[in-house]
């Protein structure tokens, strides 16, 4: 590797230094601030790190890597919600009795996995990077051993992830045997002649297309969801929401457009059966749930079938849009989580609607920040949301996936109901006094009051003045040779 | 290796593969669900050895390498899981660790 390698990759080798720093402050002195400051101003390095290579053309690292203005936002994307997922955990954690050291080396190296995942063009990458998310994740669900749910919600995700990526791996191996080469280019030009794809090929593409399924939690492979949602510490669950989520889409998305997937009628099909199921089954389920963590778990499911639609529109609008709405999304999720661990105590979290009965009397602030979340993930305007849902319905008009389309119009009209329900539910008076809570000490409840407050801002901002987003998405696709003629 | 002989092996693979599958489906007991995860790990390792050997590269061996790290990574977490779940429930049945529904 030549100095230039290492400058490319500079974000992740900062992470990873972070966190073995981290393990080794923690053998020496175990301090929640200290620990938590470093993880910050790590994530804020390796976020800086990345402005070296704005403006740089393609940077391939044979065969594993390639640094492209793709991959260059889809990292800052994971750095910056990580960056503020750190923020609420400070706070949520700090009124907790466990030992909360190591959660942030976790969180670290779950990241990193994520940022490994969306740069990589070869099998043994994307392998390596998805395991290193989802063996810190493992350990991030069933944090907080004592509690029952986080245990067996640990052990749901450990099972279904390591099936998952049993059939991910055969699907590799059996594209792998069919065309002798594992890098992303190389699987591109040996099946670029072929009209239909033999069975094996076949084959080995479906299995891996459950792995993926199962990652992104898409109906049929959305079972884990809820329970792992509702089990997992409110930040924790941000971070699986988002993070996660969004480096498995990152990389779908460079595989299909490598491999030009889009030709195959079959494989669009299946996309768009998962889609349309994804859409319905998220948004009826929803409607049944009276846990608000469960909600919003099948809610993320709908909102993948959402990303689906602009995904298999397959051309350079369908990648805009996906990333706009994933940036929404990231935004209105981690900002409806936050105000799940603001509000959650030190016995369990605020996850059952009562929790939030007459929220609008009591908080009247976190109130607000909430109802805005909840309408952006509906879709109203003025927030970043209906931007969102309005440049993945151009994309799907443009390719005239006209099903895919009134499929998501009529599923945001049924989300509609369950988020303002939530919202009903908060602005009810309350019947008597509730029992003030203990707050938290002022300083930390500031903490995650400010990053709730700036992210409810970046909501509104992006809805009212999409133009500036749009506009950096344009200008960093343009250095992605993925993206050329499409 | 001749064609038939890599045909066989992948079918073992595939055969192998197969048999964790159902057995994860069928068995209630937690650790013999993490067995027969790791039986499907291993057949798809198995299969990366054969298509490496097909086409006379190291890559499926290093890619059988990686999965095995992974694997035992894997295991030392749940293994730690399920103690932690035993000491709870005093039982391994996969029915009674089911507090969530919905």
């Amino acid at each position: 590797m030549t100095q230039i390698d290492f400058l490319h990759l500079m974000p992740l080798i900062i992470l990873t230094l972070a966190a073995l720093l981290n393990m080794l402050v923690v053998a020496a002195w175990r301090n929640h601030k200290i620990i938590y400051v470093i993880t910050a101003v790590s994530f804020v390095a390796a976020f800086l790190s990345l402005f070296e290579l704005r403006g740089i053309t393609a940077h391939a690292i044979e065969p594993l890597f390639v640094i492209d203005g793709f991959g260059v936002f889809y990292i800052g994307l994971i750095l910056a919600t990580a960056l503020v997922i750190s923020m609420l955990s400070y706070a949520y954690f700090e009124q907790r009795e466990e030992q909360k050291e190591e959660y942030y080396i976790l969180l670290i190296l779950s990241t990193l996995g994520a940022c490994t995942l969306v740069i990589s063009t070869h099998f043994a990458s994307l392998f390596l990077g998805l395991e290193v998310l989802s063996v810190a994740l493992y350990t991030l669900i069933s944090y907080l051993r004592t509690r029952e749910r986080s245990d067996e919600a640990g052990i749901k995700y450990l099972i279904l992830a390591a099936f998952s990526s049993a059939f991910l791996l055969f699907g590799m191996a059996l594209v792998y045997y069919s065309t002798g080469t594992m890098t992303f280019a190389g699987i591109a030009t040996a099946i670029a002649d072929l009209q239909e794809l033999p069975l094996l090929l076949l084959t080995g593409f479906g299995m891996m297309i459950i792995g993926i399924g199962f990652k992104l939690s898409v109906v049929p492979f959305h079972m884990w969801t809820p329970d792992v949602y509702e089990g997992a510490p409110a930040p924790v669950t941000a971070f699986i929401a988002t993070v996660s989520k969004g480096g498995v889409l990152g990389l779908l998305i460079r595989f299909f457009m490598e491999v030009d997937g889009f030709r195959y009628p079959t494989l669009i099909t299946i996309f768009s059966i998962v889609a349309i199921a994804s859409m319905i089954a998220g948004n009826l389920l929803a409607l049944l749930q009276t846990n608000v963590k469960r909600i919003l778990a099948y809610s993320s499911i709908s909102h993948l079938g959402y990303l689906m639609v602009a995904f298999l529109a397959g051309n350079r609008l369908g990648v805009e849009a996906v990333t706009f709405y994933l940036v929404a999304y990231f935004i209105t999720t981690v900002g409806a989580f936050g105000v799940v661990a603001m509000l959650s105590d030190t016995e369990r979290d605020a996850e059952l609607l009562e929790d939030y009965r007459g929220l609008l009397w009591r908080r009247p602030w976190t109130a607000t920040a909430f109802t805005a979340m909840l309408l952006s993930l509906a879709g109203i305007p003025l927030t970043a949301g209906f931007v969102g849902k309005f440049y993945v319905l151009a994309a799907g008009v443009n390719t005239q996936l006209w099903l895919l389309v009134a499929m998501l119009v009529l599923n945001s009209v049924v989300g509609l109901y369950y988020y303002i329900k939530v919202v009903a539910v908060m602005f009810q008076q309350p019947e008597a006094e509730a029992e003030p809570r203990p707050r938290l000490r002022p300083s930390i409840y500031l903490a995650s009051v400010g990053t709730l407050a700036v992210l409810t801002l970046l909501l509104v901002l992006v809805g009212v003045y999409p133009a500036a987003l749009v506009e950096v998405i344009q200008q960093v696709f343009a250095s992605a040779p993925v993206m050329a003629g499409r | 290796m001749s064609a038939s002989t890599m045909e066989a092996a992948l079918l073992l693979a595939g055969v192998l593969f197969m048999l964790g599958l159902i057995s994860v489906l069928i068995r209630r007991n937690i650790i013999f669900m993490l067995i027969s995860v790791e039986i499907m790990l291993n057949a798809a390792g198995l299969a990366f050895i054969v298509a490496g050997s097909r086409w006379v590269q190291p890559d499926g061996q290093v890619m059988f390498i990686f999965i095995l790290t992974m694997a035992a990574a894997e295991v030392s977490v749940g293994l730690a899981l399920i103690l932690q779940i035993y000491h709870q429930l005093k039982t391994l049945d996969s029915d009674a660790a089911s507090f969530m529904k919905g």
